[in-house]
This record gives structure tokens, C-alpha cells and sequence, in this order.
């Protein structure tokens, strides 16, 4: 898939600036290929879990959230669809 | 500078000034500015939080020390009730739904917010020019960038607008403006403060901190703000920092500093000798100081921005007009995600959405993402070598001095360039101040993880030492 399609942004192209960026990055040299930030994650302890519960939002929240959407049809919040192709 | 917090608050209590009269103040000095630090002034309930701390006052009972005291928010962060727009087309008229916890807890505490602030869209820059209110105008030569991406805040700061400002640090965007601007800056350790409510630029290194005129200011703000977070994971359990505590720093024995970044032709020489002149100085008060190796400056700046751009563009996919923001309707769904984000992103960002899926996507990955993975991992471990054998690290906050503005716009690179000394410690994720001395941008103090206090204590030694 092409950057522009990836990126939902029209007409997108690579940028030449941000190539030369990568270029360092592909000339660097690595430890070893395999390293995939195995000793430096932020990953929450299981012991840590946030609990399993749904929290109900204010009234005042959903009114905003409401508000925010762009889009009504008969009374309805349209909302995005499966696209499958 | 001494504390304005301890300041302001002992004139609330000797009722030398009304909180109304101080919030109306700095709401006209705001409104009044040109500087384009503001992008909502939040007036109504600035004004009836003040006379809510003057009532109490009145009535003879005991205000905190942060109530009452006006600051200032980076437009990024969630304000239930505000427009927090990011800077940005896309959100223009998006109104936050809940608030931000590093806010919440400034809020509970009685601070009372003023002004939501200019800054690069969705943090997308160094210089505050990328948004749609305006260029931020630098606090000391307004013919140059007010820095970035937290501008504005620092702006406000430099001038008094706010006591202190809340920015947002994902690659230096806090450092660097409060360096800009002769303040100071903190980026605390990643996990220090919850990232609950600001909204996600690189979510591995995007961090909240305080902007303000003095120490005390910074350590104050930082321990309301600290905490863990059931709703960032990523927090964890701090102990607040003593005054005490950072008022000796007997304890620091050696200081390092990094080789690469003084002996290379891209610093501004008066930077240089300047950051030497700092280095004797130190060493004149029998601290031991090591300069060490690192990296090259291209390739700390091409492993952040490999790594920012990519989680950009997985954060930023979710804005596609649907559920909110400026929704431009096209002849099917598809076609209307596309318009709406290539019409409402600006130059910047689409830039780094794009190079962030080509990263990502097939073929590209381990060539690049990955390998900038392990590259960050060496940098980690280069650091904590480094904790090692020294107790604090001391840079430039930037290789030259404010560009003037429009310049930035014209070269991406240079831009990107400019963040060489800033980005490693994001990735390392380890608390680094920018302090307004040392050089003409100030200098950064850097510890190792979780070691905030100590970057405070030296801060603290340095303020009477050069």
C-alpha cells in the first residue's frame, strides 16, 4: 500500500528531508538484529492491573462528546463503518 | 528569582492583593499581548474561581499554597469544558469532555487556570510556528521564535502572564522554549506524571512538566502534578521533594558532560565557550568533571524522529473527522477520511504522519523501525553506563541561538537538527531541567531515572555557582 492510502492523507508522498533521516538510521550500527526493547519497557505490572469495571461518564461528559460530533441523521450519531475490501 | 508562588500567596494571605485583582491582571496583560501565546483566554472561570479564594479569605480561613496562584496550559491538554485545539484546523472547535490529571490535581489544589496556549500543532515542531494562531513571538527579541513546541507557555512565563505554565515534552518541546526564553523547564521523568489528557504526539517519550521563574516554582508544581495514575500505566509512585532536600548538594561528586556535543562544528561558538566557561567553574567548587562519548548528534535526532514520527502517525490515525473534529464530507467514507485529514493537517504534520507509515509499514519495518529501536536501547544502556560513573549530566539546551521566524518553516531538517542535545534524555527517559544560565539557551541538568530531586539540588548549586 502506497504512504498516501497508508496515511489517509491525499496526494502524500515520501518526503526527501525525512528520507535523510532514515538514511542514518539504516547506515547505523546495531547491537545485534534482534533486540526489540527487551530490558527498557514501561509494561505494568499484572499485580498493578486497573480493575475490570466499567466506569460510567458523566452527564456532563457525554453531553460534550455529543456535542463534538460532526455528524446527526435522523436523530442518530453517524458513526464510522467495517470498510472491506 | 525567588518563588512568585511563595510570593503571590503571602500577598493573598496579608490581603495586600484581592485573587481577583491578580487574575484580572493577568487576563488583560494576556488579552493585551502580541506575542501570540494565547490561543483561549478562560475568563469566566478564572474569575469565579478568584473570587471563590477571596471569600475564603474573607472569612478568615487557611488557602493553600497553590490556590489562588494563575497558570497556564499548552493547548493540549483536556480542560472538561474548554475548546483544546491543538493548534490545529483538525480541532479548531473541539471541546474537551473530561480533564487531564496532572490538571485536575492543579485544580484541586486551588491554581487557578487562565489561558490555553499557542503552541506547534499536536507538538509537531520546535519553534511554535507551526499553528494556525500565529508564530510565537520569542518573551526577549520579538523578531524571533518563542520555541517549541510549548511556546506560548513559555512565553507567558517569561513575561508574567502566568505564574507558571503546564507544557508538554515529547523531544525537548519544554526544554528548549524555557531556554529560549530564559526560564526554566522541567521534563520529569517519563512516568513521573500522568499522561491522562494530553493528547498523544510519540506516547514512549511524551511527557508533562512545569514551566516557571525559579526552582522552588518547578519543585512545587512538580510534586502536585506527580503521582501514579490508574489511568497511565505507565506512572508510577513518587515521594515528594523536600525544599530541604534540594538546598544541599554535598552529594554530587562528579559531573559529566558529553564530548560530541561541545567539540563539533555545528555549535554556536559563544555556546561553546560559554558551556566551557560554565564547566571550569563547576570544577573550581572541587566537582570532578568527565566528559564522556555518545552518540552523534545525526543519529540521536534520526532515531527520535523515526521513533516519534511512527507513533504520530498510529496516534493521530483515530483523527478523521468521525466521532469529532472539522469533518469535511466527501462522496464516500473513504474519500471523506482522506479530505478531512489532508485538508486540516498542516505541512508538518502530514510530513511526519507520512515518514511515520513508511516506517511501519511492510518492508520498511525492520530496516528501519526496529533498527531504531535497538538504537534506543543502546542509547539506554549507554546512559545508565554513564549513571554509572557521574552523578549529573550537563548540555546546551541547543546548538544555537532562536532562529528568527519563518526560517524554521523553510528548513525541516535544520529544524530537526536543532533538537540534537534535547532529544537523547526523551529517549532515555530520564529528568532533565533546562535552568536560564550558562549559556545564552540556558542549560540542561540531567539524572538518572527517577532521580528528579537530584536534578533540583543541582539546579539549586549552580544558581549561586555560575
Amino acid at each position: 500500500m502506497t504512504v498516501d492510502v497508508l496515511s489517509s492523507i491525499k496526494g502524500a508522498q515520501p518526503s526527501e528531508t525525512v528520507n535523510k533521516l532514515f538514511e542514518v538510521i539504516k547506515n547505523a550500527n546495531t547491537a545485534n538484529n534482534n533486540a526489540f526493547n527487551t530490558n527498557h519497557n514501561n509494561a505494568v505490572s499484572l499485580d498493578n492491573l486497573r480493575d475490570d469495571v466499567v466506569i460510567d461518564s458523566s452527564a456532563i461528559e457525554k453531553q460534550i462528546i455529543i456535542e463534538n460530533f460532526p455528524k446527526e441523521k435522523n436523530g442518530y450519531l453517524v458513526v464510522s463503518k467495517v470498510i472491506e475490501e | 528569582m525567588s518563588s512568585q508562588i511563595h510570593k503571590i500567596h503571602q500577598q493573598l494571605v496579608d490581603k495586600d492583593i484581592t485573587c481577583m485583582q491578580l487574575v484580572q491582571n493577568r487576563l488583560e496583560a494576556l488579552k493585551q499581548n502580541t506575542h501570540n501565546t494565547v490561543n483561549a483566554l478562560l475568563d469566566e472561570t478564572a474569575l469565579d474561581l478568584a473570587a471563590k479564594v477571596d471569600a475564603k479569605i474573607a472569612n478568615g480561613e487557611t488557602i493553600g499554597l497553590l490556590e489562588g496562584i494563575p497558570f497556564g496550559i499548552k493547548d493540549v491538554y483536556m480542560v472538561q469544558g474548554t475548546y483544546t485545539t491543538a493548534s490545529s484546523n483538525l480541532l479548531k472547535y473541539y471541546k474537551s469532555a473530561y480533564t487531564a490529571t496532572a490538571i485536575q490535581k492543579l485544580l484541586d489544589a486551588g491554581a487557578i487556570p487562565l489561558v490555553k496556549e499557542n503552541c506547534d500543532s499536536f507538538g509537531h515542531g520546535s519553534s511554535s510556528e507551526n499553528t494556525i494562531f500565529g508564530a510565537v513571538k520569542n518573551a526577549i527579541n520579538p523578531e524571533l521564535v518563542g520555541g517549541g513546541s510549548s511556546g506560548g507557555s513559555a512565553v507567558n512565563v517569561a513575561k508574567d502572564y502566568t505564574v507558571f505554565s503546564i507544557g508538554g515534552d515529547t523531544g525537548g518541546s519544554i526544554r528548549q522554549p524555557a531556554g529560549y526564553n530564559n526560564v526554566y523547564g522541567l521534563k520529569p521523568t517519563y512516568g513521573r506524571v500522568s499522561r491522562y489528557g494530553i493528547m498523544a504526539y510519540a506516547s514512549s517519550t511524551d511527557c508533562v512538566g512545569p514551566i516557571a521563574k525559579s526552582i522552588e516554582d518547578i519543585r512545587i508544581v512538580l510534586n502536585v502534578i506527580s503521582g501514579q495514575d490508574v489511568k497511565d500505566q505507565t506512572t508510577y509512585t513518587s515521594e515528594d521533594i523536600s525544599k530541604e532536600s534540594t538546598l544541599n548538594a554535598e552529594g554530587i561528586k562528579t559531573v559529566g558532560y558529553f564530548k560530541n556535543f561541545i567539540e563539533n562544528d555545528a555549535i554556536d561558538p559563544q555556546i561553546k565557550s560559554d558551556f566551557l566557561a560554565s564547566i571550569e567553574k563547576i570544577k573550581s567548587k572541587g566537582i570532578a568533571v568527565k566528559a564522556l562519548d555518545f552518540f552523534e548528534s545525526n543519529t540521536l535526532v534520526s532515531t527520535y524522529y523515526t521513533l516519534a514520527m511512527a507513533e504520530t502517525a498510529s496516534n493521530l490515525s483515530r483523527l478523521d473527522g468521525t466521532n469529532y473534529g472539522n469533518r469535511i464530507e466527501a462522496e464516500n467514507l473513504k474519500e471523506t477520511y482522506a479530505v478531512t485529514r489532508s485538508e486540516n493537517f498542516s505541512e508538518e504534520s502530514k510530513r511526519r504522519i507520512v515518514g511515520g507509515n513508511q516506517v511501519l509499514s511492510q518492508g520498511f519495518s525492520d530496516e528501519i523501525y526496529l533498527k531504531g529501536l535497538n538504537l534506543r536501547d543502546q542509547i539506554i544502556e549507554n546512559f545508565e553506563d554513564d549513571f554509572n560513573k557521574v552523578d549529573i549530566i550537563l548540555s546546551p539546551v541547543t546548538p544555537s541561538t532562536p532562529p528568527k521566524i519563518g526560517d524554521s518553516l523553510k528548513d525541516p531538517l535544520a529544524m530537526y537538527l536543532s533538537d540534537a542535545y534535547t532529544v537523547g534524555f526523551s529517549l532515555g527517559q530520564l529528568p532533565t531541567l533546562t535552568i536560564p544560565q550558562g549559556t545564552a539557551t540556558g542549560l540542561q541538568i540531567t539524572a538518572a531515572k527517577t532521580n528528579d530531586e537530584l536534578v533540583l539540588k543541582f539546579a539549586n548549586f549552580l544558581k549561586d555557582t555560575i
